[in-house]
């Protein structure tokens, strides 16, 4: 009656393993061998060149400023949005007080989750037209316009060199925000409430319970948090194609790796060096995802 | 070249576009634009309506290139400013009327390269494409993979129009000159522009305004139209500043001839920084400093836009800006055009010379599986029918000559014309390098930007585009390529 | 104890209101700056979105003018052109098909997977998993060109059932590494258990492991749908221009974009997004509960 253990795996195994060397592996393989030759990408006849695209990539500048945005996105881009969801889930879910010793969340929270969420559900694509909108350089952009009406010159959000990444940043954690919060949210309420009340009754204020219990024990969860903005900082692709200037400009002062390895591909038609760049990528991935999944390894819990 | 029938073979470049410029666009009504053939002959009464002698073989006559009369045709149309009504409103009914059992397949992108990058690598390619916008596939790298058929054997088909005479007599001259890679013609090069600063004429007539004849001038204007409120000159940076760079190639080439437009395309060496180039440079971004920073991050329509709606004065475009606009344009708008201001004194070429060449290139893949289809479909575009049309379904002129007769003028190609009258010879030449070198191409906007828009100097601007243009001259990963005229 | 909670803060906060006016709790300066605070982010959130409803009825000189104006009149002229020529109803049916079949796809073969390399050891298990995980880090788009030619060797380009395939195949990474994770938390007596009663370990899977996960598995599927609803990539590749009916939400909206720039037809590109917009969010607005619990239930574990 019990099945043998191998003809379960490899019959549970068999179909999306296939699925995806098929789809995803075999189509990556490829992209690794042609990292190493000269292929335009149009004729099946891609010539071995070894490692030059790689040797190449050491003095392409373009290629550095990428790959430092990427660790400016990686910094700042998780924090900003880990400390602005922290701050108003906590407001949302403790800021109202305590009542016989219950914490109570703000007044009107559920419908600031509600609206703080939405931006999630939105397709990139649709986000980044309309921040063309918000940023558009002069008095016409929503956020120049508002600027102006208490007389504050047009700022070049995407124009300037100095704050254009940090503009292409601000969509990001406008869209990730909502998300943070709920998680954070869900992960307060799971904290137990005699925890609070325990606490409560020591006298700590609100600050002391966010800074000394909250934090602490959410930090699994901002973990969790960290690796999925980790990743999305490695891609910007969507955001950077539609919002800056010439894409990735100006002054190279926005471009990303995705980015670049796409106009190198379909621009340049230069698959064997944009591909070169797709395994620098990888690398750069491969260790962040690696260096994350050894601090935030789950043990595996036994009842 | 040399078998070139009706062209003589020691033209020159310059020669060509200078009949263009003489004969072709005479203003006035019921003139007509292009009208004289270059080549001297009156287009003779089609003989092509009386039935062609055998038409049973595959080819004849009528099918100079031997299409199966029942092969599918499938088109591929970048749907920019010219949209693609005149594909499927002219030439593809055209095309139908040739061959009714023919079905055709019609493709509209804006994505070019990513529609048909993927499609090449397989094989499976379309029959024609009209090959242009902000996402081209590579023109140079296509024919280095043998991707592009030869259209020697188009240029010496029979016209539609006149059987005794080649398509190649029916178009301007240089045309074909214009679309040669490699020394061999690949591209169908099909729109012919004239580029210079645009501007309406009935805001200058009513603020008492002349479009400046020197950057001198230029520099006053731009103070008086900054105290009328309006923005001087303007271009916009996120996605069109290769509209800066041409009117800074084109100064260059009034200081010093076209040689350095020639040299350009062949990377020549320190050709970015000769004084011509670097005046030409720091004549413009002075210009630069008059215009508001939030241009760079506009759309070329929207700041067209803004000049429909009289903020922007002077905006340098081609001639089919006009049609491109032509729904946002106020009625009282009148487009006018104007060369780019004289630099210095001593200009090799007079202001009044503007740039005049033939774009937009059609292609047909070599390795389509109709490929005789795609070159009966140009030759139908070349036929003054096609022509016609394409001129009324998009408001751009092409290179058939007489093509647009009896058309009426538009304000803006009225001022064109009126413009190249004025030019006579001094034609500003064409350049290749966007076409052969995109990457380079790529830097050059970047920079184009910094400099306009006052991030970077004339000499770091000369300096890095120099620097870029190296890099691709010892990239040998990029095929190289010659012009000579 | 992920199953518990994650339901519960929905419930929760709408109580503590009654609670304080009935203790005549004034706000005090922290409750009034916090609800600026959240105010300001809650306009930073809808104004744009609202922004573009209202421009998808003004003029392209409204929409250059002042930003921050109502429109003349309210006309759905823009809507018209942009549902003519957009065809952004057709697309909203294609995407919705082809979402619930990878999605469903993605769920049914990424929790097997995950099951078996989260649960039972075997020579190569840590080979597929790291194998799935690594499929996380890789650039898509770089795969696009080889990925075109064994979609179209299989016959499948420019058709949904290959964009099904593949969705299904690029989600497995997330879903495999997400939901390994997950059921290793599960506890093991339970299917122990069941395994002794003579339970087969198919059964074990569908009829014990599976309920057992559904947090998990709820969460992962409405990431998914999202993901997967979102993509924009993968269709440019594999529904080509050759076959615009077939074409998804995001390239419809992608396209009308691009016209837009060329036609200066602005009022029609705010009118198209306003429409890709609207379905999504009534969907929202429906089912944020379960959406918002359901994405998050799980990471929370």
């Amino acid at each position: 009656m019990r099945q043998g253990k191998y003809p379960f795996i490899v019959g549970f195994l068999a179909a999306p393993v296939l699925l995806y060397v098929v789809f995803v592996v075999s189509p990556y393989v490829q992209a690794f061998y042609i990292s190493l030759t000269d292929w335009k990408g149009i004729s099946a006849n891609p010539r071995f060149i070894g490692l030059e695209n790689f040797t190449r990539l050491f003095d392409d500048e373009v290629f550095w400023a990428a790959v430092r945005h990427h660790g400016v996105l990686l910094l700042v881009m998780p924090l900003a949005t880990l400390v602005i969801a922290l701050f108003f889930s906590f407001l949302l879910n403790l800021g109202g007080g305590q009542h016989g010793g219950r914490m109570a969340g703000i007044w009107g929270s559920k419908v600031y989750r509600v609206i703080f969420f939405l931006p999630q559900v939105l397709a990139v694509a649709i986000v980044g037209v309309l921040f063309q909108a918000i940023y558009r350089p002069d008095e016409t952009g929503v956020l120049n316009s508002l600027l102006g009406k208490v007389g504050i010159d047009p700022v070049g959000w995407l124009i300037d060199p100095d704050i254009a990444l940090l503009s292409i940043i601000g969509v990001m954690v406008w869209q990730a925000v909502g998300f943070y919060v709920v998680l954070f949210s869900a992960g307060m309420s799971s904290i137990p409430p005699d925890v609070f009340e325990a606490a409560a009754l020591d006298g700590a204020g609100r600050f002391t319970l966010f800074f000394r219990i909250t934090i602490p024990l959410l930090w699994d969860t901002m973990q969790v948090a960290w690796v999925y903005l980790g990743i999305a900082a490695f891609d910007a692709f969507a955001l950077v194609q539609v919002l800056s200037v010439d894409r990735g400009g100006p002054d190279n002062s926005t471009t990303v790796l995705p980015m670049e390895i796409w106009r190198t591909a379909f621009n340049f038609s230069k698959f064997g060096y944009a591909s070169a760049m797709g395994v620098a990528l990888f690398f750069l991935t491969i260790t962040f995802a690696a260096l994350t999944l050894r601090v935030t390894r789950r043990e595996r819990i036994e009842f | 070249m040399s078998h070139s029938a009706g062209t003589p073979g020691d033209i020159t470049r310059r020669q060509m576009l200078r009949r263009i410029g003489m004969s072709a666009l005479i203003a006035g009504p019921g003139a007509g634009l292009l009208t004289a053939c270059a080549t001297g002959g009156g287009a003779a009464p089609a003989s092509s309506a009386s039935p062609a002698a055998s038409a049973g073989g595959a080819v004849s006559a009528k099918n100079p290139f031997g299409v199966p009369a029942n092969a599918p045709l499938e088109v591929v149309i970048f749907k920019g400013g010219l949209g693609d009504g005149y594909a499927v409103e002219v030439h593809e009914p055209l095309y139908k009327k040739a061959f009714p059992q023919a079905q055709i397949k019609h493709v509209a992108t804006q994505q070019i390269a990513q529609t048909l990058q993927p499609r090449f690598a397989g094989g499976d390619v379309p029959d024609m494409i009209a090959n242009s916008g902000t996402d081209l596939m590579d023109n140079a790298a296509l024919q280095k993979e043998g991707q592009l058929l030869e259209l020697t054997e188009l240029w010496d088909a029979p016209s539609i129009d006149d059987p005794s005479k080649k398509v190649r007599d029916m178009v301007a001259p240089g045309t074909v000159e214009s679309g040669l890679i490699d020394g061999k013609p690949y591209l169908m090069n099909y729109v012919f522009s004239a580029y210079g600063l645009w501007y309406d004429s009935a805001l200058f007539e009513e603020k008492g305004w002349t479009p400046p004849k020197t950057f001198d001038e230029f520099k006053t204007f731009a103070e008086t139209a900054k105290a009328a409120g309006i923005t001087p000159f303007a271009y916009a940076g996120k996605n069109a500043a290769y509209y800066a760079y041409w009117m800074i190639l084109i100064s260059a080439a009034k200081i010093e001839g076209n040689q350095i437009l020639v040299d350009v395309d062949n990377l020549v060496d320190g050709v970015w920084q000769r004084d011509a180039m670097k005046q030409s440079a720091a004549a413009w971004a002075e210009i630069g400093k008059h215009m508001d920073k939030s241009f760079e991050g506009l759309i070329h329509t929207e700041v067209q836009l803004r000049q429909n709606q009289g903020k922007v004065a002077l905006y340098p475009s081609g001639s089919w800006l006009e049609n491109e606009q032509k729904a946002q344009t106020p009625k009282e708008f009148k487009y006018a055009l104007t060369p780019t201001p004289s630099v210095t004194a001593a200009d090799k070429m007079p202001f009044e010379a503007i740039r005049a060449a033939a774009g937009e290139a059609y292609i047909v893949p070599s390795k389509a599986k109709n490929p005789r289809g795609g070159l009966e479909y140009l030759r139908l575009m070349l036929s003054k029918e096609g022509a016609k049309g394409f001129t009324e379904k998009s408001g751009n002129i092409t290179v058939v000559t007489g093509a647009a007769d009896g058309l009426e003028l538009t304000p803006g190609n009225a001022s064109l014309s009126a413009a190249q009258t004025a030019a006579g010879q001094n034609i500003v030449t064409f350049s290749s390098f966007e076409n052969w070198y995109k990457e380079f191409e790529t830097e050059l906007r970047k920079q184009t930007n910094a400099l306009m828009f006052g991030r970077i100097s004339a000499d770091e601007f000369c300096e890095k585009v120099q620097k870029a243009a190296d890099k691709t001259k010892a990239d040998s990963s990029i095929t190289k390529q010659k012009r000579t005229v | 104890m992920a199953t518990d909670t994650a339901r519960k803060p929905a419930a929760r906060p709408s109580a503590p209101a009654h609670v304080r006016r009935r203790r005549k709790n004034p706000i005090g300066a922290f409750g009034v700056l916090s609800h600026l605070a959240l105010l300001v982010w809650a306009i930073l959130i809808v104004g744009p979105i609202l922004w573009t409803f209202l421009s998808s009825f003004k003029t392209n000189t409204e929409i250059f003018g002042d930003a921050i104006t109502l429109p003349a009149s309210f006309g759905w002229d823009a809507w018209g052109r942009a549902w003519e020529k957009a065809h952004i109803g057709q697309y909203m049916l294609n995407t919705v098909f082809v979402v619930a079949c990878a999605t469903a796809g993605t769920m049914l073969l990424g929790s097997m997977a995950a099951y078996v390399l989260a649960r039972y050891t075997f020579p190569g298990n840590r080979l597929i998993y790291f194998l799935f995980v690594s499929g996380m880090t890789f650039p898509v788009f770089l795969a696009l060109v080889p990925l075109f030619f064994v979609v179209k060797n299989l016959g499948l380009l420019d058709t949904h059932l290959g964009v099904i395939l593949v969705y299904i195949a690029y989600s497995l990474p997330f879903t495999v590494f997400f939901l390994s994770a997950f059921f290793k938390t599960l506890p093991t007596s339970v299917a122990e258990a069941a395994m002794m009663d003579g339970c087969s370990h198919t059964r074990t899977f569908f009829q014990i492991m599976v309920p057992m996960a559904k947090p998990g598995l709820v969460s992962i599927t409405i990431f998914n749908i999202l993901g997967q609803w979102n993509q924009y990539l993968l269709p440019i590749v594999l529904l080509t221009g050759n076959v615009e009916d077939k074409w998804l939400i995001t390239q419809g909206v992608a396209n009308i974009s691009t016209n837009a720039g060329y036609e200066a037809d602005w009022p029609g590109l705010f009118a198209a997004l306003s429409m890709a917009i609207v379905p999504v969010m009534i969907v929202y607005i429906i089912f944020q509960r379960q959406i918002q619990s359901g994405l998050t239930s799980g990471a929370v574990k």
